[in-house]
């Protein structure tokens, strides 16, 4: 690329030697292997998910049918959707314009559609909780019009569970050659566990056609699961449940937010990798920094989609426009807001936009954490005032009284840490079942570039196949 | 993808520099007979001048009408050369290359035709210069609360940027140009070459200059078209304007419309200046992939626009969207629009034979330019036309030919301009498809040869 | 006179629907007083007919069941008014006296306010008014003849009311309540529009009557969702047929 010869000569960018073919198949292989440390991580974590469960039993206890109790529970399930659902667009979207830089990244980032698992196991007391379309005899604002009433609840779980349902059909289509790779390259149950899940690959052009293929296939379909999922969640689970809000941007701004996260939490990820997993060898500053970049661009798109909305309430000045200022920014999560808007925007903006952070592997990894945690709260402002309008002011033309801030009991504390530990936790389980670094994209990734030496500079040629 | 193909520098030179070292004989007719539509068009300008907006179409309550429509048809257009030049070239995607300078010109030329509409729409435009901060003898200063004020700020930063940078990337090409001319052509370019040498530091100081614009231009590509829907937007009287989602809305929309108009002008180019070496059909299969993409998150959006505008179930929006869809003559058109606009284009660029078809792009970017302009006129007039519960005050509008004449000639002058810069200035980058050149090799993996790029880094 | 004497007031009108029997009268007044230009055939048929004021009539019912509704609508001087803040040249901007005033001599004709109105109560001069040779003398010369090209819209009488005030203070008194009247108000026959200082403080010890009408029980505005705020206060028809009186539109 010509035009950026001259712009980055200061960053090295060394390619440390290409690992052989072979070496990138027992490296990653024998990556999977879990150690004394592993074990213990994962038992707190399966501590944690179980102190979840505990957390929503006694919220059902505690408040039972009472939905402007239930917030943080939603809030929670949109923040799993939101920071799960997204990652595996990473691995999807750069591969379809055939970047070379995602290939060490996509199988972290398919794995994370196993949280989909947790998300719709969230979404089932939020289902018997949902106000139905007809409330007190009058049919209630939705998208849903004149649909039978129990359209929301069979739609909305029908698209989660078909969303985790195509991740995890990308996840195992793309891990075939990988799981071939384990038969032939292990022992124990490892080599078992790859001989009956290679589905007898043997990396004919047949089938490396057809792996393709899939990978096109369930990517697209995931693609459009996702914002359809996120129209559908952000719709019932969110706006219709307060009077007079009508806002077309929410459910891009809820999948576009979607995105941003899930670039964050692949980042995230991609660092636990190379940090703790003993993947440095193929963990590069590359990955780091296109994500970084991306993180920046879609940090930057989070306030745009904000600001659309924004901007048309703040100017139209009607009742409704004002309700929806006073309850979901100026209202009882003004804090709440403030800190989503800080971490969510502002921060990665005047961090990214630094060379020395961007152009690193700890500073996009330490700017994922801060977007998380704030698209945490986001969800928060968003879903916990949203759950608190009263069942019986759900119909009218506008919000007329705003309700006061709700705090998280012990109970919202438990169901968040423990979601997010169950999160965690099958991301980590899975990473031993395969390997955390697709073999067969590496070694794809190794054929299709090498260093060049290009007048004065060093480069790389990167072929680019049909 | 970019498939190998050497052209060596000499060939590039003479086919590339053919309109200004050696005029085609087409050049002069078709620029005469533009020039006469332009005449004509400036003549009806004039006229409206002199007589008031009573010889237009429109009445109370559609106040804002076909050039309306138009203004923001044009600053739709103008986002292919950002989205061509400046996006793809942070993406460095390789096959940009031939088509950047065709495309700033498009957003150079499409803004200033865009700009004449909204003023020759006003009442009194010889007092235009008010929305300047400019006429302190008045004491007012223009009301920043106005999205009146924010749009002419946002197109004139727009303008600016862009001419710039058509300037920036124009420079090596004028240095070119000013070797091989005489006579006062030779005056000319060394004048606007500026002492360009192609020396290691002005190159430097090219790509550097190129990089900078880019970037900068990124949020003003964004806020250009959102200001433009905003001024809809914002607006609570009037049922089917007040969207939160205008502003990514019509942003998307003008990148369907701005890379389609790209697309038509390729291929024009193509034929009339037997550019086949340079504008291949993987340049169109590229834009057609791309515009899929576009395409479709633009149906989205349509979609959403119209389930939000029902979610309510509000009588008078529910009496807008009744008329623009159902009512004759409307639920012609907004067939025509859907079809126009996605679902023929399409369907039928999944294709790999259309989409590497050059007759088949041709025909279907403008199609979806028709259809783009019918999405901004569904978007302002019928809105306006069914503005509120008042029904004493609800019109239909009827367009005078005066009007579509405008219409018409806009797409002439515009043609007219770029033809008029065609025959002084390259209109494929010289230095870019060299680079390209240098760029690109075949790489032998196993038995295959493939296409393959240099990066600096990957 | 110094302008001291305005800004005093804050001037707001009550419509009362029941009274109205859509007789048109407020329509013609207004056409008179303010010099708005005559609507010919031509000019209705285009939609471009000008009435500051005019009266709206609903069917309601099923035949042979039907009654008829009217409504005068004019401008509701609102207090955020959406016309205001779109305007690029301050050529309508809320004056201190709670009315929507628009000045020609800024205009420049974007018609901006005229598509943010929700009542739509703006016209705009789509070719230079003319009048027949006999109505020349008929012009008021109070109020100024507006070219082609620029918005124009109930003003209040404004003239009226400038007359009024200044009278006032010229005579050093207190200017009495329906010593103002609107050339609309004059001229209708049933006393359907009041008009008056709606300002609560200048109505405390004597209360005028468009202020004692606001507080009515059957006392509503237009399009309230848009919380335009508007100064212009409907009562509702009262319905003999119908639970609890209150009709209108």
């Amino acid at each position: 690329m010509a035009t950026d010869r001259h712009s980055h000569t200061e960053v090295s960018h060394e390619h440390p030697s290409a690992p052989s073919a072979g070496e990138v198949v027992e490296d990653l292989v024998a990556a999977t292997g879990a150690g004394v440390t592993f074990r213990r991580v994962a038992y707190i974590l399966g501590f944690l998910a179980v102190l979840g469960v505990v957390g929503v039993i006694g919220k059902a206890v505690t408040v039972g049918g009472d939905t402007t109790k239930w917030g943080y529970v939603a809030a929670v399930m949109a923040f799993l959707l939101t920071a799960g659902g997204g990652a595996p667009m990473v691995a999807i979207a750069p591969a379809l314009a055939k970047a070379n830089w995602v290939r060490p990244a996509s199988r972290i980032a398919a794995m994370f559609s196993l949280i989909g698992i947790v998300t719709s196991l969230l979404l089932i007391p939020l289902l018997v909780l949902l106000p139905s379309l007809v409330v007190e005899e009058t049919r209630r604002r939705s998208v849903w019009f004149e649909a039978p009433v129990y359209s929301p609840h069979v739609w909305g779980m029908m698209a989660l569970v078909g969303l985790t349902v195509t991740g995890l059909a990308l996840f195992y289509a793309s891990a075939l050659p990988d799981f071939a790779a384990m038969r032939d390259h292990s022992t124990g149950w490892r080599q078992r566990w790859g001989e009956k899940l290679s589905r007898g690959w043997r990396g004919t052009d047949v089938q490396w056609r057809s792996l393709r293929m899939r990978i096109g296939m369930f990517g697209t379909l995931y693609f459009l699961l996702l914002v359809f999922t996120h129209f559908l969640i952000s719709t019932d689970f969110a706006m219709s449940m307060v009077p007079g809000w009508r806002d077309a941007i929410f459910p891009m701004y809820h999948s576009v937010s979607s995105l941003q996260a899930g670039i964050a939490s692949v980042t995230l990820a991609l660092w636990v990798a190379r940090r703790y997993g003993g993947l440095e060898r193929y963990l590069h500053l590359d990955q780091f920094w296109a994500l970084g970049k991306l993180l920046f661009a879609f940090s930057l798109l989070w306030f745009y989609f904000f600001f659309s909305a924004f901007i048309v309430f703040w100017y139209g000045r009607a009742n409704a426009d004002i309700a929806f200022l006073d309850l979901l920014i100026r209202g009882p999560m003004v804090y709440g807001f403030a800190t989503a808007f800080v971490l969510c925007f502002f921060a990665p903006w005047w961090l990214l936009i630094w060379n020395r952070l961007r152009v690193s592997v700890n500073g996009p990894a330490a700017v994922a954490v801060v977007v998380l945690f704030g698209l945490l709260v986001d969800r928060v402002r968003l879903y916990v005032p949203s759950w608190s309008v009263p069942g019986d002011r759900i119909h009218d033309s506008y919000l007329t009284d705003i309700p006061a801030t709700i705090w998280p009991d012990a109970f919202d504390i438990l169901t968040i840490i423990g979601a997010v530990s169950a999160a965690v936790l099958l991301m980590l389980l899975a990473s031993r079942a395969v390997p955390a670094v697709s073999i067969w994209e590496v070694q794809q990734m190794n054929l299709l570039s090498r260093p060049v030496q290009f007048l004065r500079t060093h480069g790389v040629l990167v072929a680019k196949p049909d | 993808m970019q498939q190998r193909r050497d052209l060596s520098q000499t060939h590039t030179n003479r086919v590339l520099l053919n309109s200004q070292l050696n005029t085609p004989s087409w050049w002069l007719p078709t620029v005469i007979l533009l020039g006469i539509v332009v005449i004509i068009g400036w003549v009806v300008i004039g006229f409206i001048l002199n007589k008031g907006l009573g010889v237009t179409g429109l009445s109370r309550p559609v106040f804002w009408g076909l050039m309306i429509v138009t203004f923001v048809f044009w600053v739709g257009i103008s986002h292919a050369g950002i989205m061509i030049s400046a996006i793809l070239r942070l993406t460095q995607a390789e096959w940009r290359r031939p088509v950047t300078r065709a495309a700033e010109l498009l957003t150079v030329f499409s803004l200033l035709t865009a700009l004449l509409f909204p003023l020759i729409h006003e009442g009194r435009p010889w007092r235009a210069y008010w929305y300047a901060p400019y006429d302190f003898a008045r004491g007012i200063f223009p009301s920043v609360r106005s999205p009146l004020v924010w749009d002419p700020s946002a197109i004139g930063t727009y303008l600016t940027g862009s001419t710039l940078f058509l300037y920036v990337a124009l420079l090596p090409d004028l240095g070119n140009l000013r070797d091989r001319t005489t006579g006062w052509q030779k005056v000319f370019y060394t004048m606007l070459a500026l002492g360009w040498r192609g020396n290691p530091r002005q190159w430097k100081l090219q790509t550097i200059g190129g990089i900078l614009l880019s970037a900068l231009m990124l949020p003003i590509f964004v806020s250009v078209h959102s200001i433009v829907s905003w001024d809809f937007a914002v607006t609570t009287g009037v049922e089917g304007w007040h969207s939160t989602i205008f502003a990514p809305y019509f942003v998307i929309g003008a990148v369907h419309s701005g890379v389609s108009a790209v697309v038509t002008m390729m291929a024009l180019m193509r034929w009339l200046w037997k550019w086949g070496d340079f504008i291949r059909p993987e340049h169109f299969d590229a834009l057609a992939r791309l515009l899929i993409v576009v395409a479709t998150g633009w149906l989205g959006f349509t979609f959403l626009e119209l389930i939000f505008a029902l979610y309510t179930l509000e009588g008078p929006e529910l009496a807008l969207r009744e008329m623009q869809i159902f009512s004759w003559p409307w639920n012609v058109w907004f067939i025509v629009f859907l079809l126009t606009g996605y679902f023929i284009p399409v369907p039928l660029w999944l294709f790999k034979k259309v989409r590497n078809n050059i007759a088949m792009m041709f025909w279907t970017s403008i199609l979806v330019n028709i259809g783009m302009w019918l999405e901004r006129f569904f978007i302002v007039v019928p809105g306006l036309a069914r503005k509120t519960p008042f029904t004493f005050a609800w019109e239909s509008y009827k367009p005078s030919p005066i009007e579509w004449f405008l219409l018409g000639w806009s797409v002439a002058w515009v043609s007219f301009l770029m033809l008029l810069f065609a025959r002084f200035f390259p209109l494929v980058p010289l230095f870019e498809q060299k680079e390209s050149q240098v760029f690109t090799t075949n790489v032998k993996i196993g038995r295959a040869s493939v296409p393959a790029i240099i990066r600096e880094q990957e | 006179m110094t302008t001291e004497v305005f800004g005093k007031h804050k001037w707001g009108m009550v419509v009362d629907v029941d009274r109205c029997t859509g007789c048109q009268a407020c329509v013609l007044a207004c056409q008179v007083e303010n010099n708005v230009p005559l609507n010919t055939q031509e000019r209705y048929e285009r939609a471009r007919g000008m009435a500051w004021i005019r009266v709206e009539r609903y069917w309601e019912g099923e035949f042979p069941d039907v009654k008829a509704r009217f409504i005068p609508i004019l401008c509701q001087h609102c207090e955020n008014a959406p016309c205001e803040p779109v305007c690029p040249v301050f050529a309508t901007y809320h004056n201190p006296e709670g009315m929507n005033v628009q000045i020609y001599n800024r205009c420049v004709g974007t018609r901006y306010c005229a598509n943010g109105c929700p009542y739509i109560v703006r016209f705009f001069n789509y070719w230079e008014p003319v009048w027949p040779e006999s109505f020349r003398n008929h012009l008021n010369p109070d109020v100024t003849v507006r070219s082609r090209g620029i918005m124009e819209k109930c003003s209040f009488c404004m003239q009226r009311i400038r007359r009024g005030v200044r009278n006032a203070a010229k005579e050093n008194r207190e200017l009495e309540d329906g010593e103002i009247q609107t050339a609309c108000q004059q001229a209708c026959p049933t006393d359907a529009l009041v008009f008056g200082d709606i300002d609560p403080d200048n109505n405390r010890t004597n209360p005028g009557r468009a202020y004692s009408m606001i507080n009515d029980d059957r006392a509503y505005t237009l399009l309230p969702r848009l919380n335009t705020d508007p100064n212009v206060i409907y009562l509702a028809k009262v319905d003999p047929d119908r639970e609890g009186g209150a009709g209108g539109h």
